[in-house]
């Protein structure tokens, strides 16, 4: 028990107690399914107003219903996934202020997985299972030769999108270390950004652009995968290979957050505070 | 009194400096990013072309005012009285000798008026700002417009009012919020312009009273709507609404004696 | 080998300039917060055996909490040593949890929407406790700390007390070497006051756990702990055994005399050193003397001439007094 615990077996603790805390919740069944149907419900409203956009109106940017559906699909289940499995990031502000946070550091499991656990809801399954009938959607209306290379991309595209909202959500825990002021505006980044991505990126001006491929890459994990799949060429006359840049990006994104995420337990350790 | 508790509420929004300059981050950049979006649908429309009733520059402005207007009309949860309810306090607010309907609004009016200035009017400027808006088009409309907005604020007031009633009974809120979002996003024309919407739909919406909360401004502002049509069914709905929370409170102050809180 | 080592421990903080906003929070990230600083622990040294049972108290803000965390890892010190269980805590969090129990009185470590035994069998996972070791273990708490009655209720319906037991079972699951109280009877009843200082005895006695407590509640200080370490404004004041520091500094025991009438006036210039009258209430006088010096038949002897005597008691001195006096600074520190 003196070795130090390595990221399988956190991994596998993490793993254990969502199922204990699945479990848990699934003996209120009804509100259970209430939840998952009002999460569902709620962002109903999103998909609601794809279709009512293309009940008027025959193109978006260029865009057909069912292209416009596959970025929707893909940026909803990477979202709602990603923000699943951190669910408890929403509770590290709220732990700092109490003094609860002390818990979260007694314990022996890394800092990030012990916060990311310290919460579990499956009620954003409401919004995965929505993505996954508009993608299903969006794909009896576009043509995509398969090919392996575009079944490889798939998995990429969708643990590239997730992670990088996990790190997102990450990111206004971060904040709340030194500050319970302002975090919402990341607000406009998480939701933000996976509204964005919901579209293809270039309709929109050069600063969101901007923003949203180089500091917040959510433009990576939806347009250039879909352009691949859809074997269009990029309005934004980028080569081929940027389909590559999405993991690759998410991987350097991934990074600075963990780091911004040890710097931030850093500070709480020297000022607990 | 009821205007003391007004202007409190609306001193206490001024307190709130970093939140403000994080919400008018946050609604300019979803405001750029809807336009462009809406932008995005007319690409392939010649200039001035419009869709239901709205060319791509009345889209642009319905937008922005869109923004403008999420702070102080609220269109999502809110559940200051459900609190209250859980805290206890609310039974202290039913034994003062006040109006409890009108304690509540009194308090949402001063707040809504507080966070035009702090978030309506800025949401609204980096909107011209940066995209070319539609103006009213005369110092009628403008007036017509700041009247609309109370009326918005009041009715939608009393739709959180009568929701956070229904929490009470219910004591968990989380179901009925979803369904909040959905009347106060969808149906008040805040998620799409109504007249986008299939017939059946917009039929639908457009006899609802939930419309007043943004789309009757919008048109008053375009020009889409006479002033004094557009006035008159936002007093409609104002009343009724104001009625039905009444009756609603008068259920549930029955039902809080009958309990003893 | 001491099995808590504290040597020169000092924790500063700095005094937060308030910077608002995200951007003030980018400016802090960059630069640092910079006002000044404020010594919450100062130069503290202290050992602890295995088996010990210690009790570390102080007033308000004089240190304990900063102690308490930096001794389990989640503060790092500004400067000075410490080893727990072979570990400095800081350095080695993570592993030095496992060896570790700890309990926050006013909060949980339970999940509040699940069972309580459900929170065990989570904490049985994050702690790596073998099955059969955590069965044992469930056992043992169940029937000391007589979990069995709400084993199975959501731990939000929990009373304090119930919690509280709940959380010394969790604490204890992985068989820590040491456990860590914060304030555990904060806010219960005498009855699961006392339940619980019973299992502490209990615990400490059987598996030879070593616990440093710290408490505002002076009874749990008399009943569980032989050792205290007194702390104020960041310092050590006292670190010796509670009889010692009462017998020595406890000051005087208290003669409470009813008389039947109001007493001579005189009473109250009665005694030379040896004792003082301390307060005249009618026919209740309060006098103090030192038990080395004069014995109390003596006093009352003397006290008798005075009038007549219907009843008395003698009051021992009490830790609060002897504490209370020690913060006046009426007590050398260090000694």
């Amino acid at each position: 028990m003196d070795k130090p615990i390595t990221l399988r077996e956190e991994l596998g603790i993490a793993w254990k107690i969502a199922g204990i805390r699945l479990r848990g919740q699934m003996a209120y069944r009804t509100s259970f399914w209430l939840q998952i149907f009002g999460n569902f419900f709620t962002n109903f409203a999103e998909v609601l107003a794809l279709f009512a956009m293309f009940y008027q109106f025959d193109t978006l940017g260029g865009w057909t219903l069912g292209e416009v559906a596959l970025l929707h699909g893909i940026s909803m289940i990477a979202f709602s996934l990603g923000d699943l499995l951190t669910v408890g990031m929403d509770s590290v502000a709220p732990q700092i202020r109490s003094g609860d946070f002390d818990r979260v550091l007694t314990r022996p499991l890394g800092s990030w997985m012990n916060a990311a656990t310290s919460e579990f809801s499956l009620r954003h399954l409401g919004q995965a299972l929505q993505g996954v009938l508009v993608l299903g959607f969006a794909l009896t209306q576009v043509e995509i030769a398969w090919s392996i290379d575009k079944a490889l991309l798939v998995p990429v595209m969708f643990i590239s999108g997730i992670a990088l909202f996990m790190a997102l959500f990450t990111i206004e825990a971060i904040f709340s270390f030194w500050t319970v002021n302002g975090v919402e505006a990341i607000n406009a980044f998480t939701y933000g950004g996976s509204d964005l991505a919901q579209f293809p990126m270039h309709i929109f001006g050069r600063s969101l652009r901007f923003i949203f491929f180089w500091i917040v890459p959510v433009g990576f994990i939806t347009y250039y995968p879909a352009l691949y799949l859809l074997e269009k060429p990029d309005p934004l006359g980028m080569p081929d290979w940027f389909v590559l840049l999405g993991p690759v990006i998410t991987t350097i994104f991934c990074a600075v957050v963990s780091w911004g995420w040890n710097q931030g337990i850093r500070h709480y350790r020297s000022t607990g505070s | 009194m009821y205007l003391e508790l007004a202007k409190r509420s609306f001193q206490q929004q001024f307190a709130y400096r970093a939140a403000t300059l994080a919400g008018l981050f946050t609604n300019s950049v979803f405001g750029v990013m809807l336009s462009s979006v809406y932008l995005a649908l007319y690409w392939d429309k010649a200039d001035g072309v419009s869709v239901a009733g709205f060319t791509a520059q009345q889209t642009v402005t319905y937008t922005w005012l869109g923004q403008a207007l999420i702070m102080p009309v609220v269109f999502w949860g809110w559940w200051l009285i459900v609190d209250t309810i859980r805290t206890g306090t609310v039974v202290m607010d039913l034994l003062k000798p006040m109006d409890f309907f009108r304690f509540w609004l009194s308090r949402d009016l001063g707040r809504a008026a507080a966070q035009v200035i702090t978030r309506g009017v800025p949401t609204l400027l980096i909107g011209a700002l940066l995209f070319d808006l539609v103006w009213p088009e005369s110092w009628q409309r403008w007036a017509a417009f700041l009247i609309s907005v109370p009326f918005a604020v009041t009715v939608s007031f009393c739709l959180r009012f009568m929701m956070n009633l229904w929490g009470f009974w219910l004591l968990d809120h989380r179901g009925i919020s979803s369904i909040m979002l959905v009347v106060s996003g969808v149906f008040s024309g805040h998620l799409l312009p109504i007249a986008w919407y299939p017939a059946p739909i917009r039929d639908l919406l457009n006899v609802l009273p939930f419309r007043s909360m943004l789309m009757t401004p919008v048109e008053i502002w375009l020009g889409q709507i006479s002033i004094v049509h557009g006035l008159s069914l936002q007093l409609f709905w104002t009343t009724v609404m104001i009625g039905a929370s009444y009756a609603l409170l008068q259920v549930a102050e029955r039902k809080v004696v009958v309990q003893g809180g | 080998m001491p099995i808590i080592d504290v040597h020169r421990l000092e924790k500063t903080f700095p005094i937060k300039k308030h910077r608002t906003g995200a951007m003030g929070s980018i400016a802090s990230l960059i630069r640092g917060d910079n006002g000044g600083e404020f010594t919450a622990v100062n130069n503290v040294s202290f050992k602890i055996e295995r088996g010990e049972m210690v009790g570390y108290i102080g007033p308000n803000g004089a240190g304990k909490s900063t102690t308490i965390k930096m001794l389990t890892g989640i503060l790092v010190p500004t400067s000075g040593e410490a080893t727990i269980a072979g570990l400095v805590p800081w350095e080695k969090r993570k592993q030095l949890a496992q060896k570790i129990g700890v309990v926050f009185g006013q909060r949980t470590q339970l999940w509040w929407d699940l069972a309580l035994i459900e929170s065990l069998e989570l904490l049985r996972h994050l702690y790596r406790v073998p099955e059969e070791r955590f069965r044992e273990n469930l056992a043992t708490a169940t029937d000391l700390l007589g979990l069995g009655e709400f084993l199975h209720t959501p731990v939000r319906q929990l009373s304090l007390g119930q919690r509280m037991r709940g959380d010394l079972a969790a604490a204890l699951l992985h068989d820590p070497e040491i456990l860590y109280l914060d304030e555990p009877t904060i806010g219960l009843d005498i009855v699961a006051k006392e339940a619980i200082r019973e299992f502490l005895i209990t615990l400490n006695r059987d598996r030879q756990t070593t616990v440093l407590l710290t408490t505002h509640d002076l009874d749990d200080i008399e009943r569980l702990c032989p050792r205290i370490i007194v702390i104020d404004h960041g310092e050590v004041m006292y670190d010796g055994q509670l009889a010692s520091l009462k017998s020595r500094w406890g000051g005087r025991r208290q003669l409470i005399i009813d008389y039947a009438g109001d007493p001579d006036a005189a009473i109250a210039s009665m005694g030379n050193g040896d004792m003082a009258v301390t307060e005249v209430d009618g026919p209740r006088v309060t006098i103090a003397f030192d038990r080395d010096e004069i014995s109390a038949p003596d006093v009352l002897t003397r006290a008798s001439a005075f009038g007549e005597i219907r009843d008395m008691s003698i009051q021992e001195p009490e830790i609060e007094d002897v504490i209370r006096r020690m913060y006046d600074g009426s007590i050398p520190a260090g000694m």
